[in-house]
């Protein structure tokens, strides 16, 4: 049978995209089959109202790998990243913290709260940085597998044991407990003050169906010092034109190495004959045969809806079943016709360019958190706010604004069932919006237009199992050698020309792009050398 | 130590003489050593005491359950010429149930299996494949536990080939297996139950031993491998519970020449030029010896008894980060009347464990979080009057409860008022499940983790001497005394504020006096 793509990509998501960008560069025929009218998955950008661009999920950026952007050269693409000015913390009580660029003003700002919380917040920003590089080796290869029996890979395994024991007893023991505590223990460690480990802590739950207060959290708060943009190491940004940005540069180079990039085409099923995966049927019927097929779905669409559970063995099955997905955040956008001043700290001045968090303490957060373990949306969400139309006007008409809040938690099982989310969704709106206005009166009068998005949503629309942001938890049991499944850390699945290049592969979800670059060139050195 | 200018030099003094300080006395004594074991309380034992709390009453110890005592140490101390004995297998455990019978689970997998088959086929089967799992890892994971650990960043030739070893050992047990002992480390109870069984009442009967060492619920992450050690080190306890294992260890550790004083705190320990001198006693007595034994817990050895001279700033910090506050509250009541559990009259039930749910659990957890008690604590229940006469009158029962969950630092403080109502909620739960239970009641005992720190001396009332959390259970405390050495020359670590962590396994006290033997 005549295969006319070397590769089809099976969603346009940014991973997609930056696996077809580097299989074209490498001179393969490339198809990218979107099933979104624009591309980007949880990464886009669209206009739902007239003249106001949301990015509709994923709202910052931060984790993606420069070495993608250098080696696909993006900013030629049209990748522009604006750095992020500010963390602003409102109170309840009219008192505010802001943590600056300027680590001068950042101290200032502490000590109001607490004088030594002000002299060791520093410190802990070179050791978390320090630690950050020890992950780095980890997170821009392929993950490492302790059950392999290749002396390859056991020469591989020692040297990264070598690596990682140079950086000193100190960091080891310091990564060891951060990859065990709880964001909040592991700040206890540090710091004093509530109001200042509460906004700290909350990027250990970000994604996850768990509380600041929940073992396995720490980890998650190297991330925030894992960012890069431009070689500044831990800075966050916008991505000009909304996140949707990155994808469509990611799209654009894809296309310039000679990619085919297909919108509003929705695969129904793979091809699979002889126990290989041939192509796919698109939801017209129309059939396309490629030498490989790369999901960057989740793995319950790629192996239980796309192939078909009958094409695996029972383990690899098993595992499947109980790889955790659980969505726990929703998205609420909206459109205003004004500035939302916030009443602490008034005026559009740089506090706002930022990210804004809802998270005045630690048992407030905790709170959240219980809520959602029972089955409910917190009624008083933590909320991380941007306005990104402060700092790109091409988002908003002149004077109007975006305001998008990413909320935690709503969890994808409420206790009515998944399936009673849209009776429920104005009421998860609401209590989003409400918390918010308690902080910014003037917000709930300058509403044009709210768009919410549930996890219900997210599962639906842009083909998220369970609504999870990360494609499956970020847990330690579902990370590295086992993310999905045990053997299978490698991009390759045991259906024959099926791969995976999606966040349910290692190193996980975030925008990275590291999956998709990793399992393209996973895929390139397996034609290469003998397997 | 042939210089010795007074009678009062000894080759070791052990601060403690709880079931760790008495293993650790007696080991070393047993080696020749000159031993004082030296205990702030009038009685022996600490956590593992049997006292009388009402006229005619017994408690087990505050800790009651002696399962995981570890039998090779038994052995080699030959403790069974000291008078103990052990029960041929571990006891069944209850689990009542309202308006039924409720769930019975016998030690023996197959007899368990009969019994869960009643509520459930798909868990009786998943329940013999769990135990089986149990087994085939049991001794890999104890031989973890039973050892030293090795030291973070210090892999040197004399520490590379246990560490190969235990690799190897890793590697053998297959790779299913492996897996899953790798998966289990992170992962929560819940979780974990979840992916083997469906009746909850079996799942939160499992999970009871795992929540107590630790500030977690059962949807915590980490707290699985809890459950896996328990199960791991579960083996037949000790006839007349922790009182006779800690009369067994006085009887070997006196028999082997240590001397055994009560009353006698430790105020200070002495150093000199970064090395112990010996101690002084709260009276200003001073006891002469180069080398120093605690089994009292991390936080009271280095930041109470040490000058603060005497270690760094950083390790100090260091331990002033380990993680002990207590969440267990004890109750031990005494009541007027034999009881009777699920209907099952005249058989004698000795351990009993409530809780419906896991989610019911997860609430009473919640709780703790905000410093609360929780309104539905979930109990292990030990009756030991229901095998052995001395521990009540005739015709009574004592049981020993352990809560889930008190707050060491309740919101509003501990006082009498709150301490009665904690009281009051347990007697109030145990009734929801043990019939007549209220109307028996003839005394109480109530030890919050406040109390048991007052009492027992065990800082943040915790019963195991800090969390059994993940990072806590490898390096315990820190990095610098994970190997029961310490940063201070002839100060060892030999209670359960080290590795392996707390319970009564008298581990801790064997590796400590193993540490002392290599090391002085």
């Amino acid at each position: 049978m005549p295969k006319t793509y070397d590769a089809i990509i099976v969603g346009g998501g940014h991973n997609g995209l930056v696996c077809a960008a580097y299989l074209a560069k490498a001179g393969k025929k490339v198809l990218v089959l979107e099933k979104q009218h624009v591309l980007g998955g949880a990464a886009s950008t669209d206009e739902p109202f007239p003249g106001f661009k949301f990015s509709l999920y994923s709202y910052v950026v931060s984790l993606f790998r420069p070495h993608i952007i250098r080696e696909l050269d993006l900013p030629s693409h049209g990748l522009e990243i604006i750095p992020l000015e500010c963390s602003f913390l409102p109170l309840p009580d009219g008192d505010s913290l802001c943590r600056w660029a300027d680590p001068n003003l950042t101290r200032r700002e502490i000590a109001r709260f607490s004088q030594k919380d002000a002299e060791v917040y520093p410190e802990f920003g070179m050791a978390m940085m320090k630690m950050a590089y020890f992950v780095k080796r980890i997170i821009d290869a392929p993950a490492p597998d302790p059950l392999s029996n290749s002396p390859a890979e056991l020469i591989n395994l020692l040297r990264l044991g070598r690596y990682l024991s140079s950086f000193g007893p100190d960091v080891m023991y310091q990564q060891f407990k951060m990859l065990t505590m709880s964001a909040v223990d592991f700040l206890d460690e540090w710091f004093e003050s509530d109001i200042l480990k509460a906004p700290m802590s909350v990027s250990g739950i970000i994604g996850t169906f768990l509380g600041v207060r929940s073992p396995g959290t720490a980890y998650v708060l190297l991330h925030h010092y894992m960012g890069e943009i431009d070689g500044a190491f831990r800075a966050w940004g916008f991505a000009k034109g909304g996140t949707g940005g990155v994808s469509l540069a990611c799209g654009s180079a894809a296309r310039a190495f000679g990619a085919e990039i297909r919108t509003k085409a929705k695969v129904e099923k793979f091809i699979i004959k002889n126990g290989s995966c041939d192509g796919v049927v698109l939801e017209n019927g129309e059939e396309i045969h490629a030498q490989s097929v790369f999901s960057c779905l989740d793995p319950h669409r790629t192996f239980f809806k796309m192939a078909g559970e009958e094409h695996f063995d029972d383990d690899f099955i098993r595992q499947l079943k109980r790889y955790k997905l659980r969505g726990s955040s929703g998205k609420v956008n909206l459109a205003v016709d004004r500035f939302p001043d916030f009443s602490c700290r008034p005026g559009d001045g740089a506090h706002v360019r930022g990210d804004i968090a809802i998270a005045p303490s630690i048992d407030y957060l905790e709170r959240a958190y219980d809520e959602a373990k029972y089955g409910d949306f917190s009624r008083r969400p933590y909320i991380n706010v941007v306005i990104p139309s402060l700092v790109d006007p091409s988002v908003a008409p002149p004077g109007k604004h975006v305001v998008s809040c990413f909320v935690q938690y709503a969890p994808y099982d409420i206790k009515e069932g998944p399936e009673h989310w849209p009776e429920r969704k104005e009421a998860f709106g609401d209590a989003v919006v409400d918390t918010l206005a308690e902080y910014c009166p003037t917000l709930k009068d300058s509403i044009l237009y709210r768009q919410i998005h549930t996890p219900w949503d997210m599962e639906r629309d842009i083909g998220l199992t369970e609504g999870n942001i990360f494609q499956g938890e970020l847990s330690l049991e579902q990370l590295l050698f086992l993310r999905p499944a045990v053997g299978w850390s490698r991009y390759r699945t045991p259906l024959k020309n099926l791969w995976v290049c999606g966040s349910a592969a290692h190193p996980g979800g975030g925008l990275m792009g590291s999956p998709g670059e990793l399992a393209a060139k996973t895929y390139l050195g397996s034609l290469k050398g003998p397997q | 130590m042939t210089n010795g200018r007074s009678s009062k030099k000894y080759d070791v003094i052990v601060i403690g003489a709880g079931h760790n300080g008495l293993t650790t006395a007696a080991f070393l004594a047993g080696r020749g050593r000159k031993v004082i074991v030296l205990e702030q309380r009038d009685v022996l034992g600490g956590l593992a005491c049997s006292e009388e709390f009402h006229p005619g009453y017994r408690s087990p110890g505050v800790l009651h359950d002696t399962s995981s005592v570890r039998h090779g140490l038994i052995k080699s101390l030959n403790l069974a010429s000291h008078g103990l004995s052990l029960d041929p297998e571990p006891p069944a455990i209850h689990a009542p149930v309202k308006d039924g019978n409720g769930l019975s689970l016998h030690h023996d997998a197959q007899k368990a299996a009969r019994e869960i088959a009643k509520h459930s086929e798909h868990d009786a089967e998943r329940y013999s494949e769990y135990r089986a799992f149990v087994d085939r890892v049991r001794g890999f994971v104890n031989g973890v536990f039973d050892e030293s650990p090795p030291g973070l960043g210090t892999i040197d030739a004399r520490t590379f080939w246990p560490v190969m070893k235990k690799g190897l050992g890793f590697r053998r047990l297959g790779k299913h297996d492996a897996v899953e002992l790798f998966r289990i480390i992170p992962m929560s109870l819940a979780d974990w139950l979840d992916e083997w069984f469906e009746t909850d009442r079996l799942k939160t009967l499992l999970a009871a031993p795992a929540i107590r060492g630790a500030f977690v619920g059962p949807r915590s992450p980490g707290s699985a491998i809890n459950l896996l050690l328990w199960e791991c080190r579960k083996g037949p306890s000790v006839k007349g519970g922790p009182g006779a294992l800690v009369t067994a260890l006085e009887a070997a550790a006196g028999g082997a020449g240590a001397k055994i004083r009560t009353s006698a705190r430790v105020k200070e320990i002495g150093i000199s030029e970064g090395k112990v001198t010996g101690v002084t006693l709260d009276d200003g007595e001073t006891i002469d010896g180069a080398v120093v034994a605690a089994s009292v817990d991390p936080k009271t050895i280095f930041l109470k008894l040490l000058p603060v001279a005497a270690i760094t700033e950083k390790f100090a910090q260091r331990i002033a980060n380990y993680r002990a506050k207590g969440t267990t509250a004890k109750v031990d009541i005494a009541l007027r009347q034999k009881i009777e559990v699920g209907g099952n009259a005249g058989s004698s039930v000795e351990y009993v464990r409530t809780g419906e749910n896991l989610t019911q659990v997860e609430k009473a957890f919640d709780a703790v979080k905000y410093r609360l008690c929780s309104s539905t604590p979930v109990l292990d229940v030990c009756i030991p009057s229901a095998s052995n006469r001395d521990f009540a009158p005739d015709g009574g029962s004592s049981l020993s409860v352990l809560v889930q969950y008190a707050p060491y630092d309740l919101e509003d403080g501990w006082g009498d008022r709150q301490r009665e109502l904690l009281g009051q909620r347990v007697v109030e739960t145990l009734a929801d499940n043990i019939p007549g239970v209220k109307e028996s009641v003839v005394g109480l005992r109530v030890l919050t983790p406040a109390d048991l720190e007052s009492h027992y001396g065990t800082s943040g009332g915790h019963p195991y001497h800090g969390d059994h959390a993940v990072d806590q259970l490898f390096v315990r405390p820190s990095p610098e005394c994970a190997r029961h050495t310490t940063p201070i020359g002839g100060l060892f670590l030999c209670g359960s504020g080290s590795f392996p962590g707390g319970g009564i396994t008298c581990a801790p006290g064997a590796l400590g006096a193993r540490a002392i033997l290599k090391h002085s």
